[in-house]
């Protein structure tokens, strides 16, 4: 076993790091302020680096990196703006994987060429007004129509939603089959006839990054974009989670590393009773823990995304990791918070934002309380 | 048209640095070391120079233990397209004419059309590395380069002089150019590019191959400068407060000069 | 010891850094002549030899030529140090000097320290002390670190040297400097504005310092937030981190996030009516006095001369 990152996964990391200090951190509190989506900014840009295919083959115009090369991406992208983070993490794990996934030669051609060179932007639609967590639930749904699906429902809370070009979303196409079998995975181009967006929401973090509803009304699709097998919608959507939650947790990990620097920082600066409050063991026994578990956390995603790379089975290890991350990063960006006290709270300093931002990574692709449901029952099976 | 740019890998200005055990130069331990500013300007030009001629090869050297391959694949994930790692574990007590004499012994009889160096290092900064490769191998050199634009073999460049003038020069080619911050805005390596950088020739020379010449100088201490005792407190009447501090600036800044 | 002084010459000028190799040559306690390639309308102050090439006719920047021209002046002159300033003329030209003496040269010395040379690394984070194996030294001197307090008087014994050399690159002119934005992380003299200032007409007054020192002005958040100085001029965590030659923070008490974009500058002036403002920790002086009068009055002197 080996804990040394290659030679090229270090200069993936110092690229990211640099690009994301220079381009992206410095408009992120502004973005943040607006609620702005910077397309240009944090997609096209990730594009030019080749962080948009970065783990496809190069035969679909990716780079032929590894997950673990992802992971460290988005962490880095995270540490300074969650917002394009998570852009990064859904176009990937949620879109473009899939596709590569569960698509034939010909949608691997047509779609995940485009969205690996950083042409087209994903999204991906699972949860609906009544089905969160509960893919088998999902309502809307897709009728076999001549030579195509008819689509009708809505989705909520897609992020890239409106932005994105390419949809993997997921329709009952069986209303008879048990909850689990009747479901289908599919593709929609945005523009289709049929097919058109609801409200974007405001939210408490990630303000930056364009959620939204997608609605379907009559919207037919072409068979051809059915995504997998008919009916296998649902391992569709579980292995794209898998992946995502790669994303989320390294998401995670790099929110906790920002605020964990800031507070760090401040904490060397700041000074009462004439000494910089570090020298407090109440300020450093703090950052002591932070830097732990922000520390196992990221091992613990490392080694989801290196048996992700390695053909192992890395569900519980996905789990684990984006619990494990996204707790950490609600922990330990409320410390940071606190360290900085007054400045904490204020907007004057991004690690507010960061705290906001955390909390999320908490709830999307799977809460806290589904990856302890899937890891308890893996454990107890 | 062969090219050669000459890099080095620094630490991270940033870092706290620590005096070694042998006090001569810092600690190499618990730093993070990056690619020398002033050279990624060197490489961008370099890379720049070829996808505007159409043609080229471009290597690029370092000089060091195996650590500084790290900045060497980035260079070439950057453009550049084959490596010459002179492995040297003792680099840094290395002085600046040694490490001329070893590029200059590299590149002797290679026939490079240019070569582009950083004006310094970020550590080091003897600014002479550059100067003396050429003067050793009998090329014009041309320092402190803001602009450089080659038709033929004949390169118009610009040096950045005090003051934010600059003085336009000609020479024609085989020669060594020096390259200053803000020559260019070096690209970030792609990550198509850094997995292809892999599979790029990297020959490592020892060092004892290339080096045959006597230090000029060396290091008897590294040391902290004295670290600012409070600053100083001026009162009393305004007249007299200005005077005082007009003489403090002429004595310890350059900006009244 | 000798000691043969390179000073420097452009555009019809000579530069008055010469007066630092002089002071250099007294702390070394050398005896010293002089080189120029400039004119003889514009002599150094300075009691001694000058060689003095034309730059009428070698032209001002002509690398080559200008080294023949100093190795045959070292050939007459012999000296121990050759000493030019760490400039675009001095680090270009002094290697190419010690290279062919075979020589060491040491760059951009900031101290002579028990009779040795020290000079910065590593941004001048750290210092080194440096001894050469050659007889013959090279050297390049920091500017601004061998100041004099007195300028140099005298009138020099002009030799004047001269070469049919003609060397490989060709200078064609300058280019003035390009007049661009707001961007104060290369300004070398920034003078910033804070609350104290008391109210926006009172910005005039700083701006007023900033022109007659050479450099810009900023401010810290609170006197941009009152719309007294635009945005892009802001210092400090949410404006811009700058490291000039010379801050002077003008009624700016030294929010932490306000030093946190400025600590770096390499000389600090702080102007207070304060004596315990925060900013005094960073500051290498610190002027009790109220801005409003003290900074015109500075202005003054700094425009007298």
């Amino acid at each position: 076993m080996k804990f040394e990152l290659s030679e090229e996964q270090s200069l993936i990391r110092d690229t990211v790091r640099e690009f994301a200090e220079s381009e992206i951190g410095p408009s992120a509190a502004q973005r943040d302020e607006e609620e702005r989506f910077d397309r240009a900014l944090m997609f096209d840009s990730l594009a030019e680096l080749g962080l948009t295919g970065i783990v496809f083959p190069e035969e679909y115009g990716g780079a032929g990196a590894d997950y673990l090369s992802y992971a460290i991406a988005v962490e880095e992208l995270s540490r300074v703006c969650a917002s394009t983070g998570v852009t990064l993490s859904a176009h990937l794990s949620l879109c473009a994987n899939p596709i590569y996934l569960f698509g034939s030669e010909s949608q691997k051609q047509q779609y995940l060429t485009a969205l690996a060179a950083g042409e087209k932007m994903g999204a991906f639609g699972l949860t609906e007004p009544s089905a969160g967590s509960d893919a088998g639930s999902t309502k809307t749904t897709a009728v076999k129509n001549g030579d195509g699906w008819l689509l009708n429902g809505s989705k909520i809370f897609i992020t890239n939603g409106g932005e994105a070009e390419t949809y993997v979303v997921l329709a009952r196409t069986d209303k008879d089959a048990k909850k689990h079998h009747g479901i289908s995975a599919f593709i929609i181009d945005k523009g289709t006839e049929g097919f058109t967006f609801g409200k974007k929401e405001q939210k408490l973090g990630i303000r930056s990054s364009p959620t939204m509803e997608i609605i379907f009304e009559n919207c037919l699709i072409p068979a051809e974009n059915l995504l997998g097998e008919e009916g296998e919608g649902f391992k569709v959507a579980m292995k794209t989670l898998d992946g995502g939650r790669i994303g989320i947790a390294s998401q995670a990990v790099g929110i906790a590393q920002g605020a964990l620097e800031q507070a760090i920082n401040y904490a060397k600066e700041r000074k009462q009773f004439d000494k910089p409050i570090a020298a407090f063991q109440g300020i450093s026994f703090q950052l002591a823990d932070m830097a732990t578990q922000i520390e196992a956390s990221r091992l613990m995603v490392y080694n989801a995304a290196y048996r992700a790379s390695a053909g192992l089975s890395y569900s519980q290890a996905s789990a684990m990791a984006k619990l494990m991350a996204s707790e950490t990063a609600m922990k330990v960006t409320t410390q940071a918070v606190q360290i900085l006290g007054g400045y904490g709270y204020s907007r004057e300093y991004p690690v507010e934002r960061m705290m906001r931002d955390a909390k999320i990574t908490e709830i999307y692709e799977g809460t806290s309380e589904i990856q302890r449901l899937v890891i308890g029952a893996a454990l107890t099976r | 048209m062969k090219i050669l740019v000459c890099i080095k890998q620094v630490p991270d200005m940033e870092s706290k640095f620590k005096v070694d055990a042998a006090g001569t130069w810092y600690d190499n331990a618990d730093l993070a070391w990056r690619m020398n500013e002033y050279d990624e300007y060197a490489v961008e030009q370099a890379v720049q120079l070829k996808e505007q001629a159409g043609e080229g090869d471009i290597t690029v050297l370092s000089i060091g233990p195996d650590k500084v391959k790290e900045a060497m694949k980035k260079a070439l994930a950057m453009g550049c397209d084959r490596g010459v790692h002179v492995s040297d574990d003792a680099v840094s007590s290395k002085e600046p004419y040694q490490i001329a004499s070893i590029i200059a012994a590299f590149a002797g009889d290679k026939g490079f059309d240019v070569i582009f160096t950083g004006l310094q290092s970020q550590d080091r900064g003897s600014g002479q590395v550059g100067v003396l490769v050429g003067e050793l191998l009998g090329l014009p050199s041309v320092t402190t380069v803001v602009d450089f634009n080659m038709e033929g073999d004949s390169v118009t460049a610009k040096r950045e002089l005090e003051g934010g003038i600059r003085a336009v020069v000609k020479v024609a080619t085989p020669a060594l150019f020096t390259c200053q911050l803000g020559l260019n805005t070096p690209r970030y390596p792609t990550l198509p590019n850094i997995m292809k950088a892999k599979k790029k020739e990297l020959l490592t020379i020892p060092v004892a191959d290339l080096l045959d010449v006597d230090p000029r100088q060396q290091t008897a201490a590294l040391f902290f400068p004295e670290k600012k005792g409070g600053g100083l407190v001026l009162e009393g009447e305004v007249g007299d407060l200005a005077d005082q501090l007009v003489q403090i600036l002429k004595e310890k800044t350059t900006v009244l000069s | 010891m000798k000691a043969l002084l390179v000073a420097e010459y452009r555009d019809g000028q000579l530069l008055g850094s010469y007066q630092e190799l002089i002071g250099f040559a007294r702390q070394l306690g050398a005896d010293c002549s002089m080189f120029l390639v400039g004119s003889g309308s514009a002599l150094p102050a300075f009691e001694g030899t000058l060689y003095l090439a034309d730059a009428a006719q070698v032209g001002d920047y002509n690398p080559d030529v200008h080294k023949q021209l100093l190795l045959s002046v070292i050939e007459q002159e012999q000296p121990d140090y050759i000493v030019f300033l760490h400039s675009s003329y001095g680090w270009d030209l002094a290697p190419r000097v010690a290279c062919s003496l075979k020589a060491s040269q040491i760059s951009e010395v900031v101290e002579i320290k028990d009779g040795t040379m020290v000079v910065p690394v590593c941004n001048a984070k750290l210092r080194r002390q440096v001894t050469p194996n050659t007889q013959v030294t090279v050297l390049t001197l920091q500017a601004g670190a061998f100041g004099l307090a007195e300028p140099p008087t005298g009138s020099p014994e002009v030799k004047e040297v001269s070469t049919d050399a003609v060397g490989p690159i060709t200078f064609t002119g300058y280019e003035a400097a390009e007049a661009g934005g707001v961007d104060l992380s290369k300004s070398e003299v920034i003078v910033s504005a804070g609350r104290g200032v008391g109210k926006p007409e009172n910005v005039s007054i700083i701006e007023d310092l900033a022109s007659a020192l050479g450099g810009d002005y900023g401010a810290s958040r609170p006197v941009v937030d009152s719309e007294w100085v635009e945005h892009n001029r802001q210092v400090g965590t949410t404006g811009q981190t700058v490291a000039p030659k010379l801050y002077v923070a003008c009624g700016i008490s030294g929010a932490i996030q306000h030093l946190a974009g400025m600590k770096k500058s390499e000389f600090i002036v702080a102007v207070n009516t304060d004596k315990d403002a925060p900013i005094g920790e960073v500051a290498d002086v610190l002027v009790v006095a109220d801005l409003k009068q003290f900074i015109p009055a500075l202005t003054e002197k700094i425009k007298g001369g």
